[in-house]
């Protein structure tokens, strides 16, 4: 099996990516700062909205709460940005080298955004406390629910991951990507449900972004530590994450077959 | 030295050859104007369906926030378009490219300025803009001349405002180099702190987006004179109607402190 015998090497890329990370130290520190500026913020702006009240269609203000708590929180750590160094690689014709290395490009990438992920659970030393004072953090409904949020913290992190390197891929056709990697980020912003649940949203939107793969990335997981799960169950909520980190598996094979073909290797 | 008018008309040479320079990929320039602008929009639809499910936030109706909200989002746009460049300070410093400006007898923050235009700025505007011309008939205002030139000035100062922090944190550079992220999350503050009616917010956040950060003159003081809802405010009413001055104040206050802080500049070298 090939992946037995790349393990070594792909434990290094998923190294390298961690210590390239914190070179810029201060910035990782920075973003986690971001994160609990804007989670204050949304707490204030939800305890405004529902004013009076402690419970509207059936959430309690509490696990709003909690829940956009956790939801900001844990989008800081599924953010992987594979797209950019792609795009980079191959702008600077850099891809060459990447493509002719016994393990797949793919494979390092998603390697590469694994370190990147391990090497920030340490922040969470300082992220959690943060986040705490920022917003509202509560443990998860029960320990059952705290389980199926982890395995639901893999499955979203899966396709966190995937779409990433999808919207990456894109580089291969054209390096024109700004316009383009924006659509995504503010689609992305709204359809995981990190700023409205999607219990808030208007039923037509609400139609539309329970059809897109991003829900799998925050509104899922969290909705279920907060004891309210998405499609009504816990396996059901699971089962729907793990459909799409399946459906992006299959489209990632196809996509890049094509991609490398159409590579275009810019001096080098 | 050049009169204020020969600097005036250099300036303005500069903005055109910038603009030209970026409108030489039309097509790109364009997409550039409407993803910046779909993407300030969006931000909006998100407080639109909040207030638009519960009806109002912090006492303040839908027209009224898209009203502040508007006026937050032009001011940044303006903002925007004459300073972007204040991001570029380190590279500017580092690079040793900030030498060149000191041989040239313009003033050196004008060519910083000038150095370069984002033309998603414009997206900032235009939303801004329509968010403005949609809410105007929405809120309870009686539009006057008088009314309409305070509103003009009233975004105008915020822009300062913005401008005034950047280039007080930009001349941060001279000692450090690097201080984007600093930056960066300043801005972000101004960004999302300064759309919504401070009545949401406890009563120590108010008074630190006032004097310790002046977030509350770039929109939230003003269009609470303009819609008259002076009621909510945690400051004498005279202070916010005249945010367009401190905006001014600040601004000048601001271009001091560059001047102070560039004598400790040291080139890298060219």
């Amino acid at each position: 099996m090939t992946l037995a015998r790349n393990l070594d090497a792909l434990v290094a890329y998923g190294r390298m990516a961690t210590r390239r990370m914190y070179i810029y130290r201060f910035n990782v520190i920075m973003m986690i700062v971001l994160t609990g500026i804007t989670i204050y913020l949304l707490t204030l702006l939800w305890k405004a909205a529902y004013g009076d009240r402690t419970e509207v269609d059936g959430i309690p203000l509490q696990s709003m709460l909690v829940y956009l708590t956790i939801a900001n929180l844990q989008l800081r750590f599924l953010s992987p940005e594979m797209d950019q160094d792609i795009q980079e690689r191959i702008r600077e014709g850099q891809i060459g080298f990447d493509l002719n290395r016994p393990v797949g490009y793919p494979g390092q990438l998603v390697a590469g955004a694994a370190g990147q992920m391990i090497g920030l659970l340490p922040m969470l030393v300082v992220a959690v406390p943060i986040a705490f004072v920022a917003g509202e953090l509560r443990p998860p409904a029960s320990v059952e629910e705290g389980f199926a949020y982890l395995a639901s913290l893999v499955l979203a992190w899966l396709v966190a991951v995937q779409m990433n390197l999808l919207i990456g891929l894109v580089s291969f056709w054209t390096l024109e990507m700004t316009g383009f990697r924006m659509m995504y980020r503010l689609i992305g912003n709204f359809a995981t449900g990190a700023l409205i649940p999607l219990w808030f949203m208007p039923d037509l939107l609400r139609s539309i972004v329970q059809l897109l793969p991003f829900q799998a990335i925050a509104f899922v997981p969290v909705s279920i530590y907060v004891g309210e799960p998405a499609t009504g169950g816990i396996w059901s909520a699971l089962a729907l994450q793990a459909f799409w980190a399946v459906v992006m598996v299959l489209v990632i094979q196809l996509v890049w077959r094509r991609a490398f073909r159409h590579t275009v290797i810019q001096g080098g | 030295m050049a009169t204020v008018a020969q600097r005036i008309s250099i300036l303005l040479t500069l903005a055109g050859a910038s603009l030209r320079s970026e409108f030489q990929y039309r097509a790109n320039a364009v997409s550039a104007v409407i993803s910046g602008m779909i993407y300030q929009l969006t931000g909006f639809i998100a407080v639109w369906i909040i207030v638009a499910r519960f009806n109002e936030i912090g006492g303040w109706s839908l027209a009224e926030i898209t009203f502040l909200y508007g006026m937050r989002l032009t001011s940044h746009g303006i903002f925007y378009a004459c300073f972007s460049q204040l991001f570029e300070a380190d590279r500017v410093m580092v690079t040793g490219e900030y030498d060149r400006y000191l041989l040239r007898p313009m003033p050196p923050l004008l060519q910083l300025f000038t150095r370069k235009l984002r033309v998603n700025c414009f997206g900032d505007l235009i939303g801004g803009l329509l968010l403005l011309g949609f809410a105007s008939a929405g809120v309870d205002v009686a539009w006057s001349p008088q009314t309409v030139f305070y509103l003009v000035l009233a975004v105008t100062g915020g822009a300062l405002v913005e401008g005034a922090v950047q280039i007080m944190l930009g001349s941060l550079s001279f000692r450090f180099l690097q201080t984007m992220s600093l930056r960066v999350t300043v801005n972000e503050v101004f960004n999302l702190y300064g759309n919504y009616p401070f009545t949401i917010f406890p009563k120590a956040l108010e008074y630190l987006l006032t004097f310790a950060l002046p977030v509350a003159f770039v929109a939230f003081f003003p269009a609470s004179v303009v819609l008259e809802r002076e009621d909510g405010l945690h400051v004498a009413p005279w202070l916010a109607v005249i945010a367009p001055l401190v905006g001014v104040g600040l601004f000048l206050v601001a271009l001091r402190v560059w001047r102070r802080q560039s004598r400790h500049y040291q080139s890298s070298g060219h």
